[in-house]
């Protein structure tokens, strides 16, 4: 067996339209899935703190049905088992499968929101009621802003395998990225070039939201919003030092001439 | 125990409870079946420094925690500034149930973590409440927050983050926050105890200085002599109930022996 030595990759950048349609189609699906998941695992994890142990149960049980289910089987359970035997027409591939998605990374953001809402101190919530906020609004200015920062690296892992995961409803015969792949490479025959174009679209797609993730990371962690702010030269920033410093010289002047 | 609560209503006669800034009456309050506060009589009058003190455990913390609601009493009633909360005195009819948010804007507290609020600035931290609750536009807020800030001698901090603040500064923007909402009373929950030992001063003295305006408060603390040097009213707890109280006389005289007792091992 002689391995294959010549590489033709002409194969591939002659189809550089096509490989941008499969891309195109591919981050749609995750954007929209991942969307829709973010929204339904705040909604989760809200119910889930819930003090009624019914609602509080049901939403355990959610996040434990659709943790355990293999992501595959669940797609093609949604498309072929349900959709079909009971007669859902109006339910087209994509949608079907970002229903899958959507139900399955609901309950990982669930979790993940979860834990970021109880990990703030209890103290927290006491101060704010303490000056007598409400409790929504506490929950709102104080918990809920303090538990974003902190999913962020583990919401931005989830966006990452959210991206891979989207190449699983190729079998549903939707047209995003590995499908178009697959057809090119059993029409050209040229696998290695082929696949491995598609190898480093995913590596360039999830590095991309790997810094997207550390940028956001750095911008709101809690210490180093200040020193951002006094290296930035944003006019928004300098807009903010200003208005301290003026208010600064408002109050100092105010105390000087009472006394 | 029911002769330490008569002597106690000697000390503070009834007809003056109405008039009291604050009034706590047989708070009993249980975690479990840990039963914290057994019985709790206290009144707190306008201007008046209340210092508690007592071991760990003796339900000083819970006490204060329920003059704004932070734990609720299971029996008895609070009354701060003439709004009624809690499931009222047992064995008496019901009165009318005051709203806890509206009780706990008359009183402003400090925390023995500080609490203050991590991703906001300090100025933030200080309008943030004057925003939220007082409905107050931004200018209005910033300027009384400024204010206030410029009193514990933080002015120049106003656009840091609370993890650039030394532990004291942290805790002197926790009282301006609080004072910000001019509370009726100022409830301090061991201030120091988080503090280094050379930090511990500069909070002291930004009580010291608010005592001396003629602010209500009820502070619970570890600093004995701080407590003998501003506690007009001196509250010895143990074990959940008030055991003695006095004046500064307490210090010296005591009437109780378990008083007497714990001074000794604190002084």
């Amino acid at each position: 067996m002689v391995a294959q030595v010549t590489f033709d990759w002409s194969v591939v950048t002659d189809n550089v339209a096509l490989y941008y349609s499969g891309v195109k189609l591919t981050l749609a699906i995750a954007a929209v899935s991942f969307v829709l998941a973010t929204l339904m695992g705040v909604v989760i994890a809200l119910l889930r703190l819930v003090r009624n142990p019914v609602i509080s149960a049901a939403m355990a049980t959610y996040i434990n049905v659709f943790r355990a289910i293999p992501l595959l089987v669940f797609i093609l359970f949604i498309y072929y088992g349900v959709a079909i035997a009971f007669d859902l027409d109006f339910l087209t591939a994509i949608q079907a499968g970002i229903l899958a998605l959507v139900l399955q990374y609901s309950a990982w953001l669930g979790e993940i929101f979860r834990s970021g809402i109880q990990a703030i101190p209890k103290g927290q919530r006491e101060a704010a009621l303490s000056v007598g906020m409400s409790r929504p609004g506490t929950f709102f200015t104080i918990t809920l802003p303090q538990a974003a920062r902190i999913v962020i690296p583990p919401t931005g892992n989830m966006l990452i395998g959210m991206v891979k995961d989207t190449s699983l409803v190729y079998l549903l015969g939707v047209s995003e990225l590995l499908r178009v792949t697959n057809l090119l490479a059993n029409r050209t025959f040229r696998y290695f070039e082929v696949y491995l174009a598609t190898v480093a679209i995913y590596l360039l797609l999830t590095t991309t939201i790997y810094y997207g993730v550390k940028f956001l990371e750095r911008r709101y962690s809690v210490v180093d919003v200040l020193s951002e702010i006094k290296r930035s030269r944003s006019p928004l920033a300098r807009r903010r030092l200003a208005r301290l410093r003026t208010l600064q010289e408002t109050v100092q002047g105010g105390a000087t001439a009472a006394t | 125990m029911a002769a330490v609560r008569e002597r106690h209503s000697d000390d503070a006669p009834l007809a003056d409870s109405s008039r009291a800034t604050v009034a706590l009456r047989d708070i009993h309050k249980s975690f479990g079946s840990n039963h914290v506060l057994r019985g709790i009589d206290l009144q707190v009058h306008a201007g008046e420094h209340v210092v508690i003190f007592g071991p760990s455990g003796s339900g000083k913390s819970t006490l204060l925690r329920t003059i704004n609601l932070l734990e609720e009493p299971d029996s008895g009633s609070v009354r701060v500034d003439g709004i009624e909360y809690g499931p009222g005195v047992r064995g008496e009819p019901r009165g009318r149930r005051g709203d806890r948010r509206d009780l706990r804007k008359q009183v402003g507290m400090v925390f023995q973590q500080f609490n203050l609020f991590p991703h906001l600035s300090v100025l933030d931290n200080v309008t943030i409440a004057l925003r939220r609750v007082k409905k107050l536009r931004r200018d209005e807020a910033e300027h009384r927050a400024a204010r206030q800030l410029d009193r514990v001698g933080l002015l120049d901090k106003i656009g840091a983050y609370p993890a650039m603040l030394s532990g004291g500064q942290q805790q002197r923007v926790a009282i301006a926050r609080a004072l910000v909402m001019d509370p009726k009373v100022m409830l301090f929950d061991e201030p120091t105890s988080a503090l280094d030992p050379e930090l511990v001063g500069e909070v002291l003295a930004a009580m010291r200085d608010l005592a001396d305006t003629g602010m209500t408060m009820v502070v619970v603390t570890h600093e004995m002599g701080f407590g003998r040097e501003i506690g007009d009213a001196n509250v010895f707890m143990d074990s959940g109930v008030i055991v003695e109280q006095g004046g500064r006389e307490i210090y010296s005289d005591c009437r109780e022996e378990r008083t007497r007792a714990f001074i000794k091992a604190v002084l």
